[in-house]
């Protein structure tokens, strides 16, 4: 095996090296081009660091620390893949586009991020490589700068701040608690039972993660930012970046101490959002859209895992939260990635290529021997035999019936060339990721020793897969023989409410506006100057 | 009782500190011998001196661990003089110096002398004023006793006031007069201030002053003259009438002047009475309502920023509402339950967040004022395409909105996770919420700002001037110094804490 040190740190430096090469403008001019050789590093780091020694930079009073531990390894390494193939992806799609150049500098700078939010142990680094990650992806949201970009653009970056704030406020807390001088999360996630104030920081870390994962009833940005963005920047945003809140959660959140109160509001939010979003997305019509909301549903599943391992003090949940985190990496990845090869596809080579798609489409239901099968066996354990796993059942039979909602919904975005076929450099990355996504959960899967995990070929283990998916489609087929129309519901539903609030806040701005119009005329002034200063004489003399 | 020892003698290397005053003094007195056409040849000799004479007395400073002290004449106080420059002083004076460089880089553009023309007003004034407001910053910053931080404090004042009405229209002369009056009717109330304390105690050195000093009604009227002067100098809200005219008015150079340097100075002041003069003296009503005025500085600011229409006039409010985060240290330094560690980080953090905003309100008022020479207007609404034109500028600008909103690793960051650290470890959350809600405002009105010159132009983009390059330059280089700021943290922010006295204990209670 390879030292460690090397490879985190080229890992994390070789994207960052592409961002500032970009600096030049002739870099800049080719650095489309060579966006997917960017995560080989940290893929790479992924297959040959043998150990979790970390890897500290800066001098020792303040530093920046960097390990790879399980869970951040599982994730980087699906992570890594998806970001290469959508990267090889993103050359072909981007030519002949406007503003190719900020496209790559937002692309490296969230993939830095990304990578640096599942290599970071310390939580200075955590929050400094999340913001990167927000801003990049904010960048790439309004790439297309139309009017709906750019609103997408600002609902994401506003709840992302006001998230990333909520989660500072949260590290602030924890700094205090962790002894002596140090940051490391795993220290902070130590202390944190015992912390005085445990709660307030549990609901803090909760609610800036439940924001950036998308948990009702702040999942409004999913719908407008994956619509508005890109196809391979849709797919590395659902993909890969929107783990790094599930990750955060694994870290920060005392999963070995049983909070029954804390983890049952954690699983049934995760659940409400599960049902909340397969229910909603059944009524859109874009294929991106109805993806986002497939999102929704998909984070609130996996934030419901995290919830029910709170509820049991069982630190088991964080792996199998994160093996189905893997799964949905590579899968939405390739849905989203498919969107553009079946818009480049005429009608006559539709159905070769449309047969993948709904593979792994219905895969996320928990089609048998699909990765969602392994995934759905792997969180069976944490789900627990009560209600949760009823509804988890009922979000399969959903996700079935929103996934061929989706397939449905792409025959129509057919080329209008019979003849046409997606160029291979957007066909192979494409092909690369949905291969990747039956593939690599099976390896996972066959990591894991023998006889901690059911046998996935045990017939009942594929029967009770295959219900659940057989109900969901017999739904959709009386769905779309029966119901004549969906209602319409608006992208990001409720966010219409917010829209409304932006309407009224200009009066009040307007209101205040005038107030502050009044403090600046001289007299009032004058008045304001003698009124604090016997008020601040008064408060001095009041010891 | 703190700081027993009387630090009375002139140290090794104490004339450095008459230096860094006695350099620009010196560049005026030669502008107006030798004429304005070599006023800037002048202060580009003598302002990068100024740097270098600063970073030295800064080395000296974080080396030794202890303040350099000059006494004047060798005449002890209380009736000599004495120059100090402690910890605060030499940080505050390394950045104002940077800054006040870059800002004399972008203006040379704007009031260069051209070889063998005729001596023209607005360059001699505007080189010979930066030049006072550069000694009148140290002065401010190495001032051993209150009278002379009044004469600094004036000599700021009216080296400011020529910089708002530099182009000589009639909007911008009534800035200047507003400005001019306000800032007198704060100096009488300073002066006044003075006069009682000298009344009471026989000196106004700081370091004897924070040794006699009592807790009686004479003194606690005198210090609440004095601070309101400086509040109205520094236009803390309610009291901010004069500033957004004279700063969205004057030409850009003169606006990051005024914006990034000026304000600090009576800041400044207000940071050593408190801290240093008058220790302990501060009660916690007293301090609970200056945090009041900053938090609704913030707000309010934030909020008239995102309804205005100029860019220069949101960029001017954006300052009110920054300096409204400046006053919070005075809450979380003076609470109800004093501890050593909070009181030193509510300072750090205080210091912190006036230098990263120097940097990053000096790059934005310079890329405003570049998009203004493009385009003849600053009009936010009609911005688009300028982002293609000037790509730099608004890369400087963004920059310095990262700086402002908060987001690691910028100055701001590293100040809000000091200001947010002593709320929490002193229990006061409701500044932790004006905190928040103050970044997400000010990270709406970037936004916007942002999306506007992005977005495609309303008509065909017309350029009236080409922009130099070096201005350019010279902004992106104060953006990435506030955004590098952060990485203090790393190395000397220690040197804030040199020379001060322990926090004061409940002793004078």
């Amino acid at each position: 095996m390879m030292e460690t040190y090397p490879l985190l740190a080229g890992a994390l430096l070789f994207p960052l090296g592409m961002l500032l090469a970009c600096l030049w403008p002739g870099a800049l001019l080719r650095m489309p081009s060579y966006l997917a050789f960017a995560p080989i590093p940290a893929f790479a780091a992924v297959l040959f660091v043998a150990d979790v020694s970390p890897l500290v930079v800066g001098p020792p009073r303040l530093h920046l620390t960097f390990t790879l531990d399980l869970p951040g390894a599982l994730l980087l390494g699906v992570a890594a893949l998806l970001w290469i193939t959508a990267g090889a992806y993103a050359s072909p799609y981007l030519q002949g586009r406007p503003n190719r150049g900020r496209f790559a500098v937002c692309w490296l700078a969230a993939l830095t991020g990304c990578i640096g939010v599942f290599l970071a142990a310390d939580m200075v680094g955590f929050y400094l490589f999340l913001a990167m990650l927000t801003l990049g992806a904010c960048g790439l949201i309004i790439q297309h700068e139309t009017a709906d970009a750019w609103r997408a653009g600002a609902l994401y970056i506003g709840l992302g701040l006001l998230a990333e704030t909520l989660l500072l406020i949260a590290f602030v807390l924890l700094a205090a608690d962790i002894p002596g001088n140090g940051l490391l999360i795993a220290d902070a996630a130590a202390a944190l039972p015992t912390s005085p104030h445990r709660d307030l920081i549990i609901s803090l870390l909760i609610a800036g993660f439940g924001m950036k994962a998308g948990l009702v009833p702040f999942h409004v940005w999913m719908p407008r930012a994956y619509a508005a963005a890109p196809t391979p920047a849709a797919a590395v945003l659902s993909g890969a970046a929107v783990k790094a809140s599930i990750l955060g959660m694994i870290r920060f959140l005392p999963l070995d101490t049983a909070l029954p109160h804390t983890g049952t509001l954690l699983a049934a939010a995760g659940l409400f959002a599960a049902l909340y979003g397969v229910v909603i997305g059944m009524t859109q019509r874009r294929p991106k859209v109805v993806l986002a909301y497939s999102s929704v549903s998909q984070m609130g599943f996996i934030v419901a895992v995290i919830g029910m391992g709170m509820i049991a003090g069982d630190g088991r949940a964080a792996l199998a939260a994160i093996f189905y985190s893997a799964n949905h990496v590579l899968v939405k990845g390739a849905l989203f990635l498919s969107i553009g090869v079946i818009a480049a596809t005429g009608r006559r080579y539709l159905w070769p290529m449309l047969l993948p798609v709904a593979i792994i489409a219905v895969g996320l239901g928990g089609l048998p021997l699909t990765g969602g099968a392994l995934a759905k066996i792997v969180v069976d354990g944490p789900l627990g035999d009560g209600a949760a796993n009823t509804v988890a059942t009922l979000s399969a039979v959903g996700t079935t019936l929103l996934m061929l909602q989706f397939v449905r919904g792409l025959i129509t975005t057919v080329s209008t060339d019979q003849e046409a076929t997606a160029a291979p450099s957007l066909f192979w990355p494409w092909l690369s990721t949905a291969a990747a996504s039956l593939v690599v959960p099976w390896a996972l899967f066959l990591a894991v020793p023998e006889g901690m995990l059911p046998n996935p070929l045990a017939p009942e283990l594929l029967w009770k897969a295959l219900f659940p998916v057989l109900l969901g489609a017999i739904l959709a087929a009386v769905v779309w023989r029966w119901v004549r129309r969906l209602p319409h519901i608006p992208e990001g539903d409720i966010v219409v409410v917010l829209d409304s609030c932006v309407k009224i806040a200009p009066a009040w701005g307007k209101t205040i506006e005038q107030a502050e119009g009044m403090l600046r005329r001289w007299h009032v002034a004058g008045i304001s100057l003698l009124a604090l200063t016997l008020a601040l004489g008064a408060a001095l003399l009041a010891q | 009782m703190p700081a027993t020892t009387v630090l009375d003698a002139t140290t090794a290397d104490g004339a450095l500190l008459v230096l860094a005053i006695v350099l620009p003094v010196v560049g005026i007195l030669l502008s107006f011998v030798l004429g304005g056409r070599y006023a800037e040849r002048i202060a580009g000799v003598l302002l990068p001196a100024g740097f270098i004479v600063a970073c030295i007395i800064f080395l000296k400073v974080w080396q030794g661990g202890e303040p350099l002290i000059y006494i004047v004449g060798g005449w002890q106080p209380p009736l000599g003089i004495t120059l100090r420059a402690d910890g605060l002083s030499v940080a505050m004076m390394v950045a104002m110096a940077i800054v006040i460089c870059l800002i004399g880089v972008f203006a040379h553009a704007n009031f260069g002398s051209r070889a063998a023309s005729v001596e023209t007003r607005a360059p001699l004034v505007f080189w010979v004023m930066l030049m006072a407001i550069s000694g009148a910053m140290n002065m401010i910053f190495l001032g051993g006793d209150l009278f002379t931080l009044y004469v600094a404090l004036e000599l700021l004042t009216f080296a400011a006031v020529p910089l708002v009405c530099l182009d000589g229209r009639v909007e911008t002369l009534q800035a200047a007069l507003r400005y001019l009056l306000f800032a007198l009717l704060g100096s009488i109330l300073y002066l006044v201030g003075t006069a009682l304390l000298y009344g009471s105690y026989g000196t106004l050195d700081i370091v004897l002053m924070s040794q006699r000093v009592r807790l009686e009604p004479a003194t606690l009227a005198a210090a609440t003259l004095m601070t309101l002067g400086l509040f109205a100098k520094t236009a803390l809200f309610p009291l901010h009438l004069w500033l957004p005219p004279a700063h969205a008015g004057a030409p850009a150079a003169a606006s990051a002047v005024l914006s990034a340097v000026v304000v600090k100075g009576s800041f400044f002041l207000i940071v050593r009475l408190w801290f240093d003069a008058l220790p302990g003296l501060l009660s916690v009503a007293a301090s609970q309502l200056i945090g009041v005025l900053g938090a609704s500085a913030i707000i309010c600011g934030n909020i008239v920023a995102l309804r205005q229409k100029r860019l220069k006039l949101l960029i001017a409010y954006s300052t009110v509402a920054q300096i409204g985060y400046l006053f919070l240290m005075f809450p979380l330094a003076f609470s109800a339950d004093p501890s050593p560690h909070h009181y030193g980080d509510a300072l750090t953090a205080g210091m912190l967040q006036t230098i990263s905003h120097a940097t990053a309100k000096a790059a934005m008022f310079m890329a405003a004022g570049l998009i203004y020479a493009a385009l003849g207007h600053d009009r936010i609404s009609e911005l688009g395409g300028i982002a293609r034109a000037l790509p730099m500028t608004m890369f400087a600008f963004g920059l310095g909105g990262l700086c402002l909103i908060g987001l690691p690793p910028t100055g701001g960051f590293l100040a809000k996770w000091l200001l947010l650290e002593a709320t929490i470890a002193t229990a006061q959350w409701w500044w932790a919420i004006v905190i928040i809600a103050g970044g997400l405002l000010t990270s709406a009105y970037i936004y916007i700002v942002l999306s506007r010159t992005m977005g495609p132009p309303n008509a065909p983009l017309t350029l009236y001037a080409a922009v130099p390059k070096y201005q350019e330059v010279a902004a992106l280089g104060l953006a990435c110094l506030s955004v590098l700021l952060g990485l203090v943290a790393l190395g000397p922010i220690d040197v804030l804490q040199v020379g001060r006295p322990e926090a004061p204990m409940a002793g004078l209670r």
